[in-house]
């Protein structure tokens, strides 16, 4: 420890030094909308799957119903946590990802997000296709634009799973 | 204007790992305020500067862009643990708190 170091410490018993952050936020800028987009899809596939459950009728055995109940149970859980999980991931694209010079970019920005987290929460509370088809159009909007600030050009496809529902994925040079 | 205002240089006790090797936590740095008055930014210049997204904080990092004639780009030395103007954007000049003049090490 050198003498000058001494001295400044010893200066900060008498007036402390005010820090300069070497900042870090770890894990530095790893962002990505396919989060949002992979639980949105849950979210569409669980109410195809709820729309496609066959209902029991009343001659049911009390082992149908229960059967039935089970199953309606464990797709409403996931669909309530995809959902929750797709607000989440939007929420930090949101809240950490995007800076005011994107919204330079896209004005749109925060309307796109606001009406998404609103769709998500819809698409929670009621067993509607209509509401888990626009979450994932959401999070397609947001990650259209999160690879066009990351310079990626993006294309849309079909997904390559059950809900086989358009998707936009980046294309990466 | 007071009298600490007067006086060109002023110090700061460093924090946090994104100056590594250069800096360590615990270091102190000897800023001039007025280096910038007489020069202006180069890129490689170790700057103290106002937090682009939190005002009441101050930042040290390196200059990795000087080209623009009214902002800075910054990156830290240790850019796998650094937030900086890849995250942040350009720095206006006018948040430059000054120039690294001396680094005391612990």
């Amino acid at each position: 420890m050198s003498l000058l170091y001494s001295l400044a410490r010893a200066l900060d018993r008498v007036s402390p030094a005010p820090i300069a952050y070497a900042h870090c936020d770890i894990p530095c800028g790893i962002y990505d909308p396919h989060h949002a987009q992979l639980a949105a899809h849950t979210v569409v596939r669980m109410v195809d799957l709820i729309n496609q459950l066959e209902k029991p009728g009343p001659n049911a055995t009390a082992e149908q119903r229960q059967e039935y109940t089970n199953k309606l149970t464990r797709y409403i859980a996931t669909k309530e946590q995809h959902s929750e999980i797709a607000k989440s991931e939007l929420r930090i694209l949101w809240a950490d990802y995007f800076k005011p010079d994107h919204l330079k970019t896209f004005p749109e920005l925060h309307d796109t997000m606001w009406k998404a987290l609103k769709t998500a929460s819809k698409a929670r509370q009621e067993i509607n296709l209509q509401a888990a088809e626009d979450l994932l159009k959401a999070t397609n909007d947001v990650a259209s634009m999160f690879w066009k600030t990351k310079g990626f050009e993006t294309i849309t496809a079909k997904a390559p799973y059950p809900t086989e529902r358009q998707t936009v994925y980046p294309k990466f040079k | 204007m007071t009298a600490a205002r007067m006086f060109p240089f002023t110090r700061f006790r460093v924090e946090d790992e994104s100056m590594r090797p250069t800096l360590e936590p615990g270091d102190y740095v000897f800023v001039n305020r007025w280096a910038y008055r007489f020069q202006s930014t180069k890129r490689g210049d170790l700057v103290v500067v106002r937090d682009p997204e939190a005002s009441e904080r101050f930042l040290v990092k390196r200059v990795s862009d000087a080209t623009g004639p009214t902002e800075v780009q910054l990156a830290g030395d240790n850019r796998i643990a650094s937030r900086d103007s890849r995250a942040f954007g350009p720095v206006p000049l006018e948040r430059i708190v000054g120039k690294v003049w001396i680094r005391l090490k612990r």
